[in-house]
Order: C-alpha cells, then structure tokens, then sequence
C-alpha cells in the first residue's frame, strides 16, 4: 500500500476512535482541525501531493476524496450525537413558565364601544360627545318628548336640584351636535347613560348606548336599514340578518325596533332569544320633523335617520354574559378573559 | 295587551291564515307579538263523567269516597272538592292520562289516599287549565254525554299578547287588531251585526240626568238606563272570551262592560241606578281635599286637577280610573246606568299617576279614545245586557257631546314617501293603502293628494305619519338594503375622543386590568379621596338609595372599593385602573365634568410566585413614567407630596409643564387595615386633560451616532436628604464635553456601614462625541471635574 494512503487511513482510525468517544463539542471540533484545519492532516497532504507520480497521485487522490467525506460524515455523526449537551450545561424545562410581561384587559363595555366606533367610523361616521349631567331640553323637550311622557317623572329619570337630570339617552348628543353645526351630519355618540330602573339581571341604572345620527338631503329609511345591516354583519358575521319593526319613539317618525337574527342559535331558536329567533336590538327611525325645528333645521330641506343601541345588551350577547352586574363588579378573574 | 285567535276570528276572516303567518305579519306591521300560549289544551284521557255515590272517607274528614261513572265503568275515586256530590257531571282524568308539569309530564296513576283506593282524579277548572278557579270541581252541564272526551268540549285557542306603542290606542282593542289584520291579509273585517233594544217603555227620569260640568275635559258623555236586569253568572261564551283575554269573570252586567271594552276599546261603567242621589249623573272637576274609596278598598284624596263622575250628593267614580267602593253593580241591582264617555287623555294620565291608580280602563282612556266609538260601544253593551241579564232599556240616549275632535287634513306627496322609504311605490300602491285603513283621499293628482284619517287614529298628524303606513303595511323587509353612503362629513371632529381611547389603550399597554364602576357613590366613597368636601360634590336629587346619591367626584372611593372585593374574594395580586368621567359641583376645583385616570397596585408583580416580588412605589412610578414617555411628555417631575390619601413620606405629585396633575403614593395604612392582605396598597389618580395638554416632542427624530460612548462610573456616599434627582440635575448642569447620559446603577443604605443618615450611590456617566471616538484623556479630563465639583458642591464622600 502506498505510504500516502497507509497515513490517511491510521489517521482516520484514529480520528474515529476520538469521535466515537468525544463527549463535547470542543473535543469534536479539535478532531476537525486536526484533519480539516489549516495545518490539519489533508492540507499536508495536498502539499506533498506535488511529488507523486501521475499513478500514485490517482490512487492517493482517490483515498484522499474518499477519507475526507468519510471524516466528514464521522464528524456530523459525532455532532449529531452530542448535540444538545454541547454546552456541557444541562437540558431546559422547557414547560417552565416564560417570563412575560404584564398583559393588561380592555373592559369588556370599552371593547364593545370601540368596536362599535371602529365599525361606523369607517363608514364616514364622526365620534361626538356631550355631559352626562344635562338640561330638560336636551333630554327631552327639544327630542319632542310629550310634556307628560312618563319618562320625565322623577321615578323614571335622575334629577338635581337645579332642575337639571342625568341624561336618560345618548340622543342628548343629537340635539348638541345639531344645536351646534349646520348639516350634514353624520355622528355617532357612545357615552353612559343613566336611568331609575331597579337593578337585576338585564337592568343597570348606569349604562351606555351608542346613538347615531346622518342629517343630509334625501336621506331614507333604506340608508338607515343599509348601514345596521353592515353594522350587524361587521359586529357578528356575515349570517346575521336583521329585521326592522315598525314602533314608537317620539325623536323619529317613522321609528322602528331593529332585531338581529340570533347570534347564539343562528335563528333556529333558543333560551337567548327566546325561541324567536330574533333579538331585539335597539330602537331607530327617521328624524321627527319636529326635532329639526327644534334645533333651527328646515325638515323641508333635510331629512335623516337616527338610531340608538344598549352598549351592555351588545356586550352580554357577544359574550355570553347572563347578568349585567358582573360587568360592574371588577373581579379580575372575570376581566382576565378580555383582552 | 292579550288578545285571542278565536275571539279575532269573530271580526275578521282569519281561514288560511296560520297562527305564525298571524303573528309574524302582525309584528311586522307593528303589534309586536311577544308570547304565544295556547289555551283549553285538555289531554287525553280526561272524560265527563257522573259521580253516583258520595261516601265520607273513613280516615279523613276533608276527603269523600267516589263512585263514579266514566260511561264505561264504575270507578272508586278519592277526593277533596266540597262540590263532589251524587249526581254531577264533571271532568275526570282517569288513569294513565298525561297533565304537562313544567317541562315534564304529570301522569295520573292509582293511588291509595289516607287507606283508600283512588282510581284517577275529579278535575277542577284550574287543574285542565280552562281558568283560575280552584275552588271545586268543574261542573259540566247536566245534558253532556258521559265518557265525551271533555277536549270535545273546548275548542282550542291561543291566547296572543302583542306589545301597544303609545300612539296606537286604535289596537287596544280586539276589532282595532282586526282592522288592521283585514288591511294586511285584505280578508274582510266586520263588527257583529246586532239589532239595539231602542226604549219601548220610557221611565219618569230627570231631564238633566247627565250634566258635564268639566266639558274640556269630558267631551262626550253617554248615560242610559236600564231596568229589570238580573245579576247572575255569564254564559260560558262570554266567560271564555274573557278568560282568553286574561280578565276574570265576575257577573254578567260587569262582564258585559268588560266584553266590549275587549270588543271594541271603549271603556264602559255600570253604576246601580238605585244608589244614584237624586238619580242623576254631574261629571265635574273634585273639590280639592275630597276624598272617596275605590273599588280596590283604597282611598284617595282628590284635588281639582281629577275628573270624578258624581251623583248629586258626591263622587261615584274617579273618571275613567276607578269605580267607587259604593257605586258598582251588587247581585241585587236591577236598574243599571250605564256609562260610555270620553275622557280627556292626559288628565286621566297624570290623576293615574298622582293617585297611584290605573286600570284597563284608564291604560285606554290615556292613549285617547275614540269620539264615535263611545255610542256603538254604549248600543253595543246594551243589546248584550239585555240578551243576557234580561234587562229592559227604558231611557233615551243621554248624549252630552263637548266639541268634536277637528278633523284632521295630511297633504301627502308621493315623491316625499318614496324617497322618505328609499324605494319605489307606485301611487296607486300608496292610495290603496290609505284606503284599506279606512283613511279618505281628497284632491287626487298624480303628484300627492290629501288625506283624512279616521277619528280612531289620533296617531296620523303628518307627512312622515303617512310614511309610516305605506312602510309598515308594505312590510318593512321590503325596504330594500342599498350600498352605504360612506361619505366624509366633517362638521365635527372627534379628536378628543380619539385621544382618549388612545390613552386607555396605553394604559392597557402597561399590564393594567380596566375596571368599570358607577358614576353613582355613597357619600363615603366620595370623601374617601381627601381633596374633596361634601360641599363639592354634585347630589342626586332622587336617589335610588343614599349609598347612591352623590355623583363620583373622582374614581378613588370606587377603586378601592374594586380592590377591597377582589382581595376579599382571595384576588390578591392586581393591577387595576379606571378611565372615566368624574363630576365636581366646585367650579374653583375642577370643571363639573372632566376625565380622570386611577391607577390601582398591590400583592405580586407576575403571576407566577417563583419569580415574582410584590409591587412596590417604583413599579408605580415606572408605569406613570412608561406612560408620559410613551406619550413623548417633555417636561413632567415627580416630586415628594403630603396628601391625605397616602402615607406620609410615602406620595409624589407628578408635575407635568410644572403642573401638579396627579398623585401617587402608597395608600394610607388606615384605608387598607382591616383588608385581609398583608401587601400594601399604591395607588395613582391622574387628570386625563393634564395629560392631554402637556407639551410633548414633536414627530421629528435625530439620526444616531455612528461613534462609540465611553463610560465612567463613580461611587460616593450622600446624606440620605440629597435626592437622586438633585444628583442627577447636577451633573447635567455642568456642562461636561461630550456629556450624554448620567444612570444611576446602585443605592444602597446599610447604618452598620455607612452610618446613620447615609446612603451609597453609583453612577454611570456616558460621554460620547457625534463626530469622532474619543480619546480617554479628554473623557477622564472631563470626568475627575465632574468627581471634584461633587465631592466639593454637593458634600458627598468619593469612594
């Protein structure tokens, strides 16, 4: 046997004995220089490649390939094989906990709002505001409320002793956008609302709604159906449907009660809607020809549409929520499942 | 209201229409249907049967021992009815036969009461449903075939409770439905033709039997009288009519006047013409301090706002309200007078609701009644009294008409209706309609036309109430749905409300949980947060409860209210906060409204308890400052503060621009004492327009430098009065060349060490140039001035 090949074959005798024992990283990668480094076995050899005669230089080229892949695959073997206890330090738990950061929770009620003023704002709708604490006129008369609707009454409604009350509605905000700029208008206004019903599962005298309103020429009953059924599919899916239902309010004339087909049972029928089939949402309609006198707005020339909605009635829907307390209670076991 | 199919079905032409094409058409025009419930849904297995023998039950003194007789057999039957006696027909379940018990089934079976076979059950009227009446058992008429399956007997209804809005008292009636159910089906309506018994004999009456002293307010009064009537119970008809509608059965006069009340909307009274001083009606306004006792036993004080229908002595009945305990009809009246009149709906309203008294009469009588419909009804309940109480008219028509209510003109526009609907409705289409309400159409043309509605719809006033008509009789889902008119209108802007929104979600950034609480506080809570007086805060007139009655002047009381229930729940690491309006009745304090942010920590940082400490001041801190910086806030400082909420030497208020605009600290010991924690409490409250105001940098960056920084760190021991805050202002102020940045890396405070007073610091000074590396000489050149002036100026030992 040539000398040459006899060299390489010792070597990597050698070298396989190191590998198969090796038990770190570092000893693996001294093999390789030893072999493969600049001094290492197969760069000597190269150079004294020069001296061969044509046919040893054959049969020497051939051992040589064919040594360096098999060292090759004894060092990736070797690798292989330590890998993970490389470092010499000692595989994790990986099921330990991670060290995250705080995760903070959007109240449930501001997460409906949001998602709410997200929907109607891509829609061209403004966000408008107003006070909690209110006057008659914004509350009721300029909303063309009867001079004895029951809903005036002290039992019904949070006064102060300055004559002035806790508004009952969000439609306070129609008649101050509308008191303040000339139409159009296209505004919706979510805020809390206040009223004297005795709380239970579905009833909080502290509440929110969310109130809309497009003042503009020609405006009709069928932009109004258009944009809650947008709304409804936005809110909860493409197979709501929605269904408008003549009623009284006296801000609209015509008013309707609006009804999404229900979001639990999908219209087939259960305790959520009452096997309806139906949920009844909030109330609309087109703007009362008087709420526009009122606020110095010519119903020959303008016409619009309005619409109101229970922020908590959307919230308990969406969630699954039985009892509206539970959204004032803060218990942050409750609040950790919103994000 | 509850109405019933079959009593409907007497007015209008309901075959081939279903139950739920009835209700859902209804809905859709407006009466919303909100609860169907079928009625006389008698099972199987119940049959007439006779009762042959009574026998005491020998172990029980309330109980007999049957024999009864199913048509078949003869059956030993153990019961308690007082009524079971030889001879009667009642219903009997017999063995076997399946009654509904909640959402189960109840099933007769054979059983032995106190010793004694019993072979099924003697059913009263309550226990198939058919009423409320509990007292004995059912009797059936003696004729009905034994073993009849008594479900023959009834024909099955269903009772339909529909929702009124205010301004149609046109449906608060069974015909009023009808109208509407013919309009939408087009299927015939009719009323019952019935002939009226007109007086053959006339009786010696006062000519001013009926004087209305109140004409504004009871525009039309009808009176006519009665004789020879016999009080007794109602044909089984009418006491099932009434039963479906949910109203008790009393005797036949009273359940004559509340048949055509069901019938036709117009409430009627029957007073006992022989308790009437003076036999003679006076409707006027009550004295003021008069009093009289209701039907109902109670008894109200009356002031000149009320309407009272008198006799010549005093009041009978509180108009369209109530009866008086004295006036009704007894089982010994024989002459009645009987009432239908027209109220004045808003008086009736508020004397309801000032005396705390309403009925089914009154509930129409405040929606408004129909001026031509107060004679039909009085005709009507006549004709039905004397059918089936054997009276004998005997008076005219007494009829006190006020002023009839103005006739009503809409001038109506097709174009304005389509385009109020956003749909195409052809004019015929519209005119129809109009018709089949029963509405009249003068000066047609192509373009509008003027319509007149009928006296029984106060509710049509003008063109949008027309509107509503042609939308509702068309059906609202043929409202078509069209792409939304998104377009910009700018009239407002809403960027504060984005501001806000976008805050709270920086908030939410920082780990916090949103919490939500009333608006509403005790006035406990209130005072909680020590900068306000009870003079400050806005009071609710009508308070639900004290606990209720003062608007939150800040969000302080309420949250910790929220933390106190989490930790007494054993939620006892959290961090809470609240973003809400807070009310102030203090103009020098705050403005009434104004937003605020609450910041609440306490118990461990992580929930994990293998690596995580418990909050402290600085975590607090660190969350506010995240927050301004997040905020790109310019000028804020916190500075040490003495605040009642806190512990002293335990608070800083955070100046923004050199504003005080919040407070934090560690929450005084004496809130938090008795909580079942052992964890302090920190807490923050921060105004939200402080924030919103402060002057922050701009949208424009600096590029970074390419050139590395150089650091040098110095230790020293200070007096524990010289703050991180004065070291650090220091050492900017010198001016160093090529100053960056000064960190602090380390305090600590050990007496044993460093003595009394004492505190150790370490800083890490960053020198960097923006144009070159620097060389150590000129850093350590710039940095032994730094140590010389600090161990000179602010007194501290190098070390």
């Amino acid at each position: 046997m040539n000398p040459v090949v006899e060299r390489i074959e010792t070597a990597l005798k050698s070298a396989e004995a190191s590998l198969t024992s090796a038990e770190s990283a570092a000893q693996v990668e001294e093999v390789r220089i030893s072999m493969l480094g600049r001094k290492g076995l197969f760069a000597t050899l190269t150079k004294d490649m020069g001296s061969a005669t044509p046919e040893e230089r054959r049969e020497i080229g051939r051992a040589f390939n064919e040594g360096k892949q098999r060292l090759q695959d004894l060092l990736a073997q070797a690798e292989e094989r330590i890998k993970g206890s490389g470092s010499g330090e000692k595989a994790l738990d990986v099921t330990l906990p991670g060290r995250c950061g705080a995760m903070g929770h959007r109240h449930p009620i501001t997460q409906m709002i949001e998602d709410c003023v997200a929907i109607f704002r891509r829609m061209g709708f403004i966000v408008a505001d107003g006070p909690e604490i209110e006057t008659v006129r914004h509350n009721f008369d300029a909303l063309n409320a009867a001079a004895d609707h029951p809903s005036r009454e002290m039992t019904d409604t949070f006064y102060f002793a300055d004559g002035r009350l806790l508004r009952s509605q969000t439609s306070t905000v129609q008649i101050r956008t509308m008191d303040a700029v000339k139409p159009p208008i296209r505004i919706v206004a979510p805020g809390r609302c206040f009223r004297r019903d005795t709380p239970d599962a579905t009833h909080s005298m502290n509440f929110h709604q969310i109130e809309g309103l497009y003042v503009d020429k020609n405006v009709s009953m069928a932009d109004l159906k258009s944009v809650l059924q947008i709304f409804a599919w936005e809110l909860f899916g493409k197979d709501v449907r929605i269904r408008l239902r003549p009623h009284f309010f006296p801000f609209t004339e015509p008013s309707v009660e609006y009804d999404f087909s229900c979001v639990v049972c999908g219209g087939k029928g259960c305790n959520v809607c009452k096997h309806s089939g139906w949920l009844e949402i909030a109330g609309a309609g087109m703007v009362n020809p008087n709420v526009f006198r009122n606020v110095g707005i010519d119903p020959e020339e303008w016409s619009g549409y309005a619409f109101g909605m229970g922020i908590e009635r959307l919230t308990m829907l969406r969630h699954r929520i039985s009892d509206i307390r539970n959204l004032y209670e803060n218990d942050v076991r409750f609040l950790s499942q919103f994000n | 209201m509850l109405i019933s199919y079959n009593f409907l079905a007497d007015y209008v032409d309901l075959s081939g229409i279903s139950l739920t094409e009835l209700c859902d058409k209804l809905t859709q025009a407006g009466i919303e249907v909100e609860a169907v419930t079928p009625l006389n849904v008698i099972p199987d297995g119940v049959v007439v049967a006779e009762i042959r023998k009574r026998d005491k039950h020998p172990n029980a003194d309330k109980l007999s021992v049957c024999t009864v007789f199913d048509g078949e057999k003869e059956l030993q039957i153990v019961c308690g009815a007082p009524n079971c006696d030889a001879g009667k027909k009642v219903p009997l379940a017999t063995l076997g036969t399946k009654f509904p018990d909640g959402d189960g089934v109840f099933e007769i079976k054979k059983a032995k009461l106190r010793g004694v076979e019993s072979f099924g059950m003697m059913c009263s009227a309550r226990e198939l449903g058919l009423s409320e009446n509990h007292d004995g058992l059912l009797e059936l008429p003696a004729d009905t075939a034994v073993g009849t399956p008594v479900k023959e007997l009834y024909k099955p209804d269903y009772r339909i409770e529909v929702e009124v809005t205010p301004n149609h008292p046109d449906w608060l009636s069974v015909w009023g439905i009808a109208r509407d159910v013919s309009c939408l089906f087009s299927s015939p309506a009719k009323l019952p033709e019935f002939t009226y018994p007109a007086a053959k004999t006339k009786i010696d009456l006062p000519d001013n039997l009926v004087t209305v002293e109140a004409p504004d307010i009871c525009t039309r009064y009808i009176g006519q009288v009665i004789r020879n009537v016999k009080i007794g119970e109602s044909p089984e008809w009418l006491k099932r009519r009434l039963i479906s509608v949910g109203l008790r059965p009393i005797n036949n006069v009273v359940d004559v006047t509340n048949f055509v009340m069901m019938e036709l909307g117009q409430p009627l009274h029957a007073f006992d013409y022989e308790t009437i001083a003076e036999g003679r009606i006076v409707v006027r306004r009550a004295h003021s301090g008069e009093k009289m006792e209701l039907l109902n036993g109670v008894t109200v004080e009356l002031t000149e706002k009320n309407l009272v229908i008198c006799d010549a002595e005093k009041p009978r009945a509180l108009a369209g309200i109530m009866g008086g305990s004295q006036s009704g009809i007894s089982d010994c009246t024989t002459m009645v007078l009987l009432e239908s009149a027209v109220f004045n709906a808003s008086n009736i309203r508020a004397s309801s609701r000032q005396l705390g008294v309403s009925s089914d009469s009154s509930y129409r009588y405040e929606r408004g009644i129909d001026f031509n419909m107060a004679e039909i009804a009085a005709r009507r309940a006549a004709q039905l009294i004397c059918d089936l109480a054997g009276g004998e008219v005997v008076s005219d028509f007494f009829d006190v008409q006020g002023e009839k209510p103005a006739e009503v003109r809409v001038k109506c526009n097709f174009d304005h209706i389509r385009k109020a609907i956003g749909g195409y409705v052809a004019n015929e289409e519209m005119v129809d309609i109009f018709h089949r309400l029963q509405m009249t159409t003068e000066d047609m043309s192509s373009e509008g036309c003027t319509v007149i509605p009928p006296s029984f719809r106060p509710d049509i006033l003008c063109e949008a109430d027309l509107v509503e008509e042609v939308a509702r009789i068309r059906g609202l889902d043929a409202i078509p749905v069209i792409p939304v008119n998104a377009k910009i209108v700018n009239s407002i802007s809403d960027d504060a409300r984005i501001l806000d929104s976008e805050l709270r979600d920086q908030v939410i950034g920082l780990g916090l949980f949103e919490c939500m609480n009333y608006s509403m506080v005790s006035v406990k809570s209130a005072l909680s947060d020590t900068r306000f007086k009870e003079a400050d805060l806005v009071k609710i007139l009508n308070p639900m409860s004290l606990e209720l009655a003062w608007m939150r002047p800040s969000l302080w009381g309420e949250m910790l209210a929220s933390v106190e229930r989490n930790i007494s729940r054993r939620n006892l690491d959290l961090a809470l906060f609240e973003q809400g309006r807070v009310f102030c009745a203090n103009g020098e304090l705050y403005p009434e409204e104004r937003q605020e942010l609450c910041i609440m920590l306490t118990g461990r940082r992580g929930s994990e308890l293998y690596d995580s400490g418990n909050y402290d001041f600085y975590d607090l801190k660190g969350m506010i400052e995240n927050l301004l910086n997040k905020r790109k806030v310019l000028n804020y400082e916190f500075v040490a503060a003495d605040d009642g909420r806190f512990e002293r030497g335990r608070c800083a208020a955070l100046l923004v621009d050199g504003k005080v605009i919040g407070h934090l600290g560690e929450v005084a010991s004496a809130v938090t004492a008795s909580w079942r924690t052992s964890a302090p409490l920190f807490g923050a409250t921060i105004e939200v327009a402080g924030l919103m105001a402060a002057k922050t940098a701009g949208m424009a960056v600096e590029s970074v430098s390419l050139y590395p920084a150089t650091n040098r760190d110095v230790a020293f021991i200070a007096p524990d009065e010289l703050t991180h805050a004065d070291i650090v202002k220091f050492i900017e102020k010198l001016k160093l060349p090529n100053f960056e940045a000064v960190r602090l890396f380390d305090v600590f405070a050990d007496e044993k060490v460093l003595g009394a007073g004492k505190k150790s610091m370490a800083y890490r000074v960053v020198f960097r140039n923006r144009e070159r590396t620097l060389k150590d000489e000129e850093v350590n050149t710039a940095f032994e001035k730094m140590r010389k002036r600090l161990a000179a100026d602010l007194n501290v030992v190098l070390r």
